[in-house]
């Protein structure tokens, strides 16, 4: 089989993998990127059509990558795709399309990536690798008694397109988090009716405060503040603005949204119309299912109704223990990395970007740790003579600013520092 | 009673300003509808502006306990069409009731129960400028072939078009699906005050360009509005995108129900966006949109039908729009699923 040795592997071509990859190019750190599909960022190239960016455009952007003009606040799809394109052609980034890592593990002082595709199964080995892979890689697929006895059809929100084929039709949405509010959304625009089940109490908010503030932006400002104070601060404000939701079946979490989101993992949802369908009684909301029952669903309230199409809007975990070698040493209960933006310390030259999910946003999260990551990485190469880094010497660079290296201190996507870069808007 | 097939289609009649308490009267392709809020919020209810009692009209009632009272024997009656009569306890009552939404900031009705998509203009993250009704008096085919074509912009407006001396050189490209028409046209803008060259960031080499979109399941179009550098292609700084909903009144009346947005913040520049952009956009769109009326209303043929007429390159778009009225709008539910099922011809 044959081998490739580089200095770093980076594994997935999305927004994480491409923020790494556009770090390292300018600190002169030789990298393989390998992806599995045959294009940049192919998740948000899968995403349904209506998608947006949620987070703010001048939030959530890589680093030294500014948005292009003609693009409004919240990019569609297609525009955060073109983005990103364009990101990779700028910084001049090959990554090895239709290399699907099927396994990632130590080997002596290497990380050896085995990949198969279409180029048949090649082998990849590098002091170091960075895994950029998602938290969202494989579906979180539920399953209900009498499944197989449902006469319509239940997908995915990872498989869903748009409304299109459902006009006229009974659609119900399970889960409430945005991206099934959204699917809710354009149902009902495509002319089905529409339903939602909302298994959790669930905290909302606009996603503009007043109509023109992104919410993230307060997130951004008070995302410092301990989690309770934070939500002493917030929930008076969204619950003004919302208002109570308790009689159409959404009732507020007891414990505040910040406190929430580092418990369990589960983000606010910033309303873009669904909550004003359903007081409008538009869309209806239904607690959890607890069965099927031929074309029926049948909920945890005893109530039951006929559907034609059933959308799991039920998120994704990140599989890691899908490649990576030992894995189940090197995330939490919930299957996330144990280290963000430094190496691992429990698996030398291990690195791992884009696992968190703050309500600042992925990308913004993304591109601040691609840069922390980039220079660690960037400062060990110089450094280390043979490829030996040892835990302590790259943990401690990556807090020590990187001298040596050439282009490694890029910034990172925060507002304070991006005002005056070329294009960048207010 | 039968309602015209182009009601099966959601049609905004009202902003949401306009309707406040008290029941407001709209009219649709000579339907009376009266339109109403529900007290303590939530939603609005529209029915038939007739009361099928003794033919009252039930926009002078009032509103109660989710209800339109008839001003007359204080009927009631709901939002799904059935009635209450205090006089007759014992006796059911119904009404033609119309499937009502407030969106976008605008009062939304069609026929209860159709299963029609609910027109959505992709204006997430835009700033809103403004939102007017204008009524004018003239056919639907008429008021729409106005708003796709560029030709009579160099004569017509004042600023929002292209240079007269140069319309020769105007690329008009006209894209169809069995569902819509896009008309893209690109050509030099007219001569523009310096203000407002800066306040739209007109790039270098800057050529005007107006990309509209039309569908017909209502009819509306998407006016996407912007300059790019003719040289390099980029484009330029803020634009705009205005979508026209043609709300057909009756045979001679069409309502132009207008959304302006603005690809800028509202906090952008220093609180300039909201100042000058927000104010100045507004009028200069209601400017244009006043020059197109009183074109239109002076007409000395307002016959929807063209053929015949002596036609040239700009006229394909309102020429591929009138047949998909034809074969869309004016069949209602019927026309949507066999354009969807069947494609059509051009
Ligand atoms: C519906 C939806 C909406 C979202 N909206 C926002 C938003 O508005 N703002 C925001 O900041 N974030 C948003 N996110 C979060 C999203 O996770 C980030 O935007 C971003 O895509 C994360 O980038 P990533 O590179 O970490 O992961 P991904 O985009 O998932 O990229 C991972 C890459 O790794 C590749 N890969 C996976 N496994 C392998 C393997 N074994 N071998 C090789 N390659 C592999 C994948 O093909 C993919 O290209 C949204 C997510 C979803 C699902
Ligand atoms: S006419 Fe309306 S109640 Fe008699
Ligand atoms: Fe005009």
């Amino acid at each position: 089989m044959n081998e490739t040795a580089t200095d770093v592997l980076v594994i997935g071509a999305g927004p994480a993998g491409l923020a790494v990859g556009g770090c390292l190019k300018p600190a002169g750190v030789a990298f393989e990127l390998l992806e599995r599909a045959s294009k940049v960022a192919p998740r948000w190239r899968d995403h349904y059509e209506r998608l947006h960016l949620h987070t703010f455009r001048d939030l959530s952007r890589l680093p030294d990558h500014p948005w292009p003009l003609g693009v409004a606040a919240y990019p569609s799809r297609d525009q955060v795709v073109a983005y990103f394109e364009e990101h990779a052609r700028q910084n001049g980034l090959r990554p090895r399309f239709e290399r699907e890592v099927t396994s990632l593990r130590r080997e002596g002082t290497r990380w050896v990536a085995r990949t198969r595709g279409p180029h048949g199964d090649e082998r990849w080995s590098a002091p170091r690798a960075v895994v950029a892979t998602g938290y969202n890689r494989v579906p979180n697929r539920p399953r209900w008694p009498g499944e197989e006895t449902f006469s319509g059809r239940v997908m995915h929100a990872a498989e869903y397109r748009n409304g299109r084929e459902w006009l006229g039709k009974r659609a119900l949405v399970v889960g409430s988090g945005n991206s099934g509010a959204e699917i809710v959304l354009d149902l009902f625009e495509h002319g089905a009716s529409t339903s939602m089940c909302v298994r959790h109490p669930t905290h909302v908010s606009p996603r503009d405060l007043f109509g023109v503030i992104p919410t993230q932006v307060l997130g951004l400002g008070l995302g410092w503040l301990p989690p309770k104070l934070f939500d002493r601060l917030a929930l008076p404000m969204t619950k003004r603005l919302v208002g109570d939701l308790s009689a159409y079946g959404i009732s507020r979490p007891e414990r505040g949204p910040m406190e929430l989101l580092q418990a369990t993992g589960r983000v606010p949802l910033l309303d873009i119309g669904t909550v004003e369908l359903i007081r409008q009684g538009r869309v209806t909301v239904y607690p959890g299912i607890e069965r099927f029952d031929g074309s029926d669903v049948v909920f945890v309230d005893g109530r039951r109704a006929a559907f034609d199409v059933v959308v799991l809007a039920t998120g994704y975990h990140a599989a890691l223990e899908g490649f990576l070698d030992g894995a189940e040493r090197l995330v939490d209960g919930k299957g996330h990395p144990t280290a963000f933006g430094e190496e691992h310390p429990d698996a030398p030259g291990l690195y791992f970007v884009g696992y968190r999910n703050p309500p600042t946003g992925a990308i913004h999260d993304i591109a601040k740790e691609a840069v922390r990551v980039a220079k660690a990485i960037a400062h060990a190469a110089t450094t280390a003579t043979t490829t030996t880094a040892t835990a302590t010497s790259t943990a401690k660079s990556s807090t020590t600013s990187s001298g040596t290296t050439s282009g490694a201190t890029r910034s990172a996507a925060d507002p304070a520092d991006s005002g005056e870069k070329k294009g960048a808007r207010t | 009673m039968s309602l015209p097939p182009e009601l099966d289609f959601w049609h905004p009649v009202l902003t949401s300003e306009e309707l406040d308490d008290a029941p407001k009267k709209v009219r649709l392709m000579g339907t009376d509808v009266a339109v109403f809020r529900l007290r303590g919020g939530g939603s609005v209810g529209a029915v038939l502006d007739r009361c099928p009692h003794r033919g009252a009209s039930l926009s002078n009632g009032t509103v109660r306990d989710r209800c339109v009272v008839c001003p007359y024997h204080g009927w009631k009656w709901a939002t799904d069409g059935t009635g209450q009569s205090p006089g007759n306890p014992e006796g059911s009552f119904r009404t033609q009731a119309f499937d009502a939404l407030e969106s976008d900031g605008a009062i939304w009705i069609k026929r209860a129960g159709t299963a029609v998509p609910f027109p959505r203009f992709d204006v997430a993250g835009f700033l809103e400028i403004s939102r007017m009704r204008r009524r004018v008096n003239a056919p639907l085919e008429v008021v729409l072939d106005n708003f796709i074509e560029v030709e009579h912009t160099g004569n017509v407006h004042y600023v929002l078009g292209y240079d007269t001396q140069r319309l020769g050189e105007v690329i008009c490209r006209v894209e169809t699906t069995p569902e819509s028409v896009r008309v893209y046209n690109q050509g030099a803008q007219k001569p523009m005050p310096w203000v407002l060259r800066k306040l739209f960031r007109y790039p270098p080499n800057a050529h005007f360009v107006d990309d509209w979109v039309t569908h017909f399941s209502p009819v509306r179009s998407v006016y996407d509005q912007y300059w790019i550098d003719r040289l390099t292609g980029e484009r330029g700084g803020d634009f705009l995108r205005n979508t026209v909903f043609f709300v057909p009144v009756d045979a001679q009346t069409t309502e132009l129900f207008v959304f302006v947005y603005a690809e800028a913040t509202a906090w952008g520049r220093f609180g300039l966006n909201l100042a000058l952009l927000k104010p100045l956009t507004a009028w200069l769109g209601r400017l244009e949109i006043e020059a197109d009326v009183k074109m239109i209303e002076g007409l000395a043929d307002k016959s929807p039908e063209i053929r015949g007429n002596l036609l040239g390159r700009f006229d394909r778009g309102p020429l591929a729009a009138r047949n998909r009225i034809r074969r869309i709008y004016r069949r209602g539910v019927e026309g949507l699923e066999s354009v969807r099922n069947e494609g059509g011809e051009d």
